[in-house]
């Protein structure tokens, strides 16, 4: 039963992931103007992940695609995404 | 006249090539005060701070240089960067870019 959960939390958040995998799931990919790359996500702390949204969210921290797509996500759809790349370990 | 083109070639290519190198060594010696957060070998073990071991050194600059410039708001990592040089920071991530810890996630 407690598989089943599991599973289907990994399976939501994964689903909710599907358009950061865009950017964040290619090697090499270059944010430009400036230019570093991507930052990595998997096995990242999940707490972490969700603050980092909230900042790009009220623009604590200046991205404008990251700004865009975190204002689209509810408080639980970012907890479920950071649960997602941080068991991607 | 082909000696001030080698000049200006080698006035472009040295100094760029020496800055931006960072030293590993150093980078781990520099770490030991981010150690306290982020843990030793860059995985925090304080969950709402980033783990920073095997990150983009590129993204860990960027990173770095928006908490100096206050661009990226945080008032505690502002106080550490505000005394990091460029070397510094090139240094630094290049030692937490090359620790065993974060990876791309799969696109499937």
């Amino acid at each position: 039963m407690s598989n089943n959960i599991y599973a289907d939390e990994f399976a939501i958040g994964k689903a909710k992931s599907e358009t950061c995998l865009g950017c964040h799931a290619i090697p090499g990919y270059n944010n430009v103007y400036p230019t570093y790359k991507v930052p990595k996500l998997a096995g990242q702390h999940a707490d972490y992940i969700v603050s980092a949204l909230k900042a790009y969210q009220n623009n604590e921290r200046q991205h404008p695609t990251m700004h865009a797509n975190a204002m689209g996500l509810s408080e639980q759809d970012m907890k479920d995404i950071a649960k997602y790349f941080e068991s991607l370990k | 006249m082909r000696n001030l083109k080698k000049i200006l070639i080698i006035m472009i290519l040295i100094p760029s090539s020496l800055l931006s190198a960072g030293d590993y060594n150093s980078g781990k010696e520099k770490s030991q005060i981010c150690a306290a957060c982020h843990g030793v070998d860059g995985i925090s073990q304080i969950k709402t701070y980033p783990i920073l071991a095997g990150q983009h050194k590129n993204y860990l600059v960027h990173s770095l240089k928006g908490y100096r410039s206050g661009e990226r708001k945080n008032i505690i990592m502002k106080g550490f960067a505000e005394n990091l040089s460029d070397q510094d920071i090139e240094d630094l991530s290049v030692y937490f870019s090359m620790q065993k810890g974060l990876t791309i996630p799969p696109l499937k």
